[in-house]
């Protein structure tokens, strides 16, 4: 799934958010103004959700350096041992993972092996609908933090994805996520500009849906100028990284900039608990090796970086990252450098509040579930952990009866 | 508003694409029975839809291995077909004398909603779209089989996976649930045994073709709603059409897409009735005469492509010579709708769905470049003093709010700019 697949899925899967629950569609004005007027309480957990498009593998971001299968399974893709990272005696991170490396280093990263769900599907959209929906079951139309969404206090505020689609993580039946455009709306300048003004009044004539119209126009044009300072400001300093040219290294790649946007409005307060951002392309079915460790050099430096971001914030303990992606890849390599679409992968959590180190068994090489890699971990155990001890929420009512967890936080 | 401005209005906007210059004022003179007949009819020569040109749409054969020298042809092939099968349909939708006939096609492609996405293949797209055509106002139970047999359906629900040994109920499921029944008419029992009647189906994507392997099918006797048979997939299609529940259930759907997208269908409404042999004519027919056409209560956001087609219509724009395609499809796309891209099984989404302050700037920045590629002959025809008022006419409005005439009065003196604000009011964004 590249880049324009995973915007496509996005598009796609928004016709199932429900009519009622429309996203709102928020202009960073809008959010700063909430920030202004009523801040997140201090010491409110944050969770960031990271989805990786395409099926990353796994294979080759947590990498098990030490068995011989790894090489001989896949013998054009495998990295050499010499080059990577490794984290203990039998795995070892990406050679281009550096940032998140070091995070390991202080404590700071849970990976959590071999997540996925009963029967996998191989299909990119099907799959990331089930974990999206974290229903593996049943197809809904609901995503399992839209369903935390229905159980909070209604604030458009509350979770914001960036992007101008709506995932449908997001989506609730109730209510949904708000999404962000990256580049925020354009305004109309000008005698157009007065005139769509006036054209988005209320009007006595109209009919619910002409008013919801005209609301769409005026929300276009509802800038706040007092809270523009926040918005022209620089982007949180990341401390541990040198500055260059006036701001840090690495913040090219478009994860870095949406994490850019989610470190501003979040250091200005913002009432938000939940947000999520994406990166696509890790759809490596051939010429793997350097287009996914591009890949996975964007994701480890700008998560490095958005950390270091919140150490100049008060908001530096609240703060937890969640990376996942739809499926792993198949063991073995496929004949052109790449690899097909297998099944469990790697999630990676990020953050003071996490207990560092590897939860969930590695799957094996050896006994393989037709070719694939087991899934040893249901992603539905760290849904609930994150349900129930980050977000202080009950998990029934987003997940049903799960009893399963995973101890990823410390105590 | 005027009871006979609003239901003619609501016949162009909603049974066809909107008017084109004077058609409007041409209906008023002629009344809302005769305009309803106009319509529904359907000519015997259509000239509009017969100057565009068909699109040239071959098999392209199986994807090549990636990496390979075949690649980058096939894959500009794919996307030179898939862009002239897209813009081919926008003209039909514009030029066409019969909207009602491509309205009918575009709902029927919402109805059997297949995304090229997953079919890939431009060819199985075309097929089935012609499909559509065949049937649009034809019998239903005729359409059903022939969807059962479409390439692209079967690909897109797996299909070709759905084996005795191994059966995959996507296609069994929405068969009944989004195709013939809705939702909750049936048991899970009833999907596994559909499912089993439908085994066998392989699928040559490229070549838009279906054979059924007899080796790969279940032959066995199943339950399906409570009658034990050995069905063949025909015979469940021909089976599930017949129920009463499918009557209701494509009459809720017609609702949904023709009257209300917000409010339900009333019960015993009338026009179900009329669907008994499964003709879509008449049905069409009597829920285009029934009187919730003149409730003001029904009001509809017209879709993306909805909007665009009239905007066309208005402007005498023709979409295959708009510059360029690509930002055609671009404009397209920031509001969320592509035809050939539905966003999932279940069709487009509706009303308020379409309007988010996004979708209000996308508008904005369409309407904008669609002008600047218009003379704007009719509405510069329209005198000075008159032509707020009548610019409602153009577009085929009921009215136009006092609110809206201010803006349109503001902008007398530039005719772009007047054309901007008429085609992004509230008034013409939503069917009143």
């Amino acid at each position: 799934m590249d880049t324009v697949t995973r915007r496509k899925f996005l598009q796609l899967t928004a016709g199932a958010v429900a009519v009622g629950a429309a996203a709102p569609l928020l202009s960073i004005d809008e959010i700063a103004a909430a920030a202004v007027n009523r801040p997140l309480a201090a010491g409110t957990p944050i969770v960031v959700m990271v989805t990786l498009y395409g099926g990353n593998d796994g294979l080759n971001t947590v990498i098990p350096f030490t068995d011989p299968l790894y090489y001989s399974s896949r013998p054009e893709i495998s990295y050499k041992a010499e080059n990577m990272l490794p984290l203990d005696a039998e795995l070892a991170l990406n050679p281009a993972m550096k940032g998140l490396k070091s995070l390991w280093d202080q404590k700071k990263v849970a990976i959590i092996r071999g997540v996925g769900y009963p029967n996998p599907d191989r299909s990119h959209f099907s799959s990331m609908a089930k974990w999206q929906t974290a229903s593996p079951e049943k197809h809904i139309n609901t995503g399992w933090l839209g369903r935390w969404i229905d159980t909070q206090a209604e604030d458009s505020m509350l979770a914001i994805s960036l992007g101008s689609v709506l995932p449908p993580l997001f989506a609730g039946a109730k209510r949904s996520g708000s999404v962000l455009p990256l580049g925020g709306l354009v305004i109309p300048k000008g005698s157009v500009a007065t005139n769509c003004m006036q054209l988005a009044k209320v009007s006595r004539a109209d009919n619910s849906l002409m008013a919801a119209a005209a609301t769409s126009m005026r929300n276009l044009f509802s800038v706040s100028s007092t809270v523009q300072p926040i918005l022209k400001a620089p982007a949180p300093v990341a401390v541990d990284l040198p500055v260059v040219n006036g701001g840090n290294a690495g913040g090219d790649s478009n994860l870095a900039q949406q994490l850019d946007v989610v470190a501003k409005l979040i250091a200005a307060g913002s009432p938000t608990k939940v947000w999520s951002v994406s990166l696509g392309g890790f759809d490596t079915h051939a010429n793997e090796a350097n287009a996914q460790a591009v890949l996975l050099g964007a994701v480890s430096d700008s998560i490095s970086r958005f950390i270091s971001q919140m150490k100049s914030t008060s908001r530096s303990a609240d703060v937890t990252v969640v990376v996942y992606s739809e499926f792993g890849r198949r063991v073995a390599g496929n004949g052109s450098q790449g690899t097909d679409h297998g099944t469990s992968g790697p999630m990676f959590i990020v953050g003071d509040k996490v207990n560092g180190g590897f939860y969930g068994d590695q799957p094996s090489l050896k006994n393989l579930v037709n070719g694939d890699l087991a899934v040893t971990t249901d992603f539905r155990d760290v849904y609930a952990t994150i349900l129930e001890s980050l977000l202080k929420s009950p998990v029934e009512p987003v997940l049903g009866k799960w009893s399963g967890r995973t101890k990823f936080l410390k105590v | 508003m005027n009871a006979k401005r609003l239901e003619i209005s609501r016949l162009f906007h909603r049974f066809a694409f909107g008017p084109r210059p004077g058609e409007f004022a041409a209906a008023l003179t002629a009344g809302v029975s005769a305009t309803r007949k106009n319509i529904l009819t359907v000519p015997a020569v259509d000239a509009g839809a017969g100057r565009v040109t068909l699109p040239e749409i071959t098999d392209l054969g199986p994807r090549p291995k990636p990496n390979t020298a075949e690649v980058v042809p096939f894959a500009l092939g794919m996307r030179n077909q898939t862009e002239k099968l897209t813009i081919w349909w926008l003209d039909q939708m514009a030029l066409s004398d019969h909207g009602l006939t491509e309205k009918m096609a575009w709902f029927w492609h919402g109805h059997w909603a297949t995304s090229i996405t997953k079919v890939d293949h431009p060819l199985a797209m075309y097929k089935q779209n012609q499909i559509f055509r065949q049937y649009a106002l034809g019998n239903f139970a005729q359409m059903s089989r022939a969807m059962i047999n479409d390439a692209a359906l079967q690909y897109w629900l797996d299909g070709q996976t759905n084996t005795v040994k191994a059966p995959n109920e996507n296609l069994g499921r929405e068969l009944m649930e989004l195709f013939t029944l809705g939702v909750n008419r049936y048991t899970e029992d009833d999907v596994k045994a559909v499912a089993r009647v439908l085994t066998g189906y392989q699928v040559n994507v490229s070549a838009a073709t279906v054979v059924v392997n007899p080796k790969r099918r279940d032959t066995s006797a199943v339950t399906i709603l409570g009658q034990t048979s050995t069905y063949t997939a025909e015979g469940v299609s021909d089976y599930l059409v017949g129920k009463s529940d499918c009557a209701q259930f494509i009459a809720e759907r017609l609702w949904y897409r023709f009257i209300s997208s917000t409010e339900n269908m009333p019960a015993n409404f009338a026009p179900v009735k009329t669907f008994s042999a499964r003709e879509i004519a008449p049905l069409v027919t009597a829920i285009a005469s029934d009187s919730a056409m003149s409730n003001t209560r029904y009001a509809m956001v017209k879709s993306p492509v909805e909007w665009f087609i009239s905007v066309c219509r208005a402007l005498e724009l023709t979409p295959s010579e708009l510059s360029t395609s690509k930002q055609l499809i671009n404009h397209l796309n920031k509001l969320g709708q592509i035809p050939f891209y539905p966003p999932n099984v279940g069709g487009w989404p509706a009303a308020e769905a379409w309007l988010s302050s996004a979708s209000a700037q996308y508008r904005i920045a369409f309407a904008t470049w669609l002008i600047k590629q218009s003379s704007l002959r009719a509405l510069n025809e329209i005198p000075i003093d008159r032509r707020v008022l009548a610019s409602a006419d153009w577009l085929g409005v009921g009215e136009w709010s006092a609110r809206t005439q201010t803006a349109l009065r503001n902008s007398l003196s530039d005719p772009q700019e007047f054309a901007l604000l008429a085609l992004c009011s509230p008034e013409y964004v939503v069917s009143a």
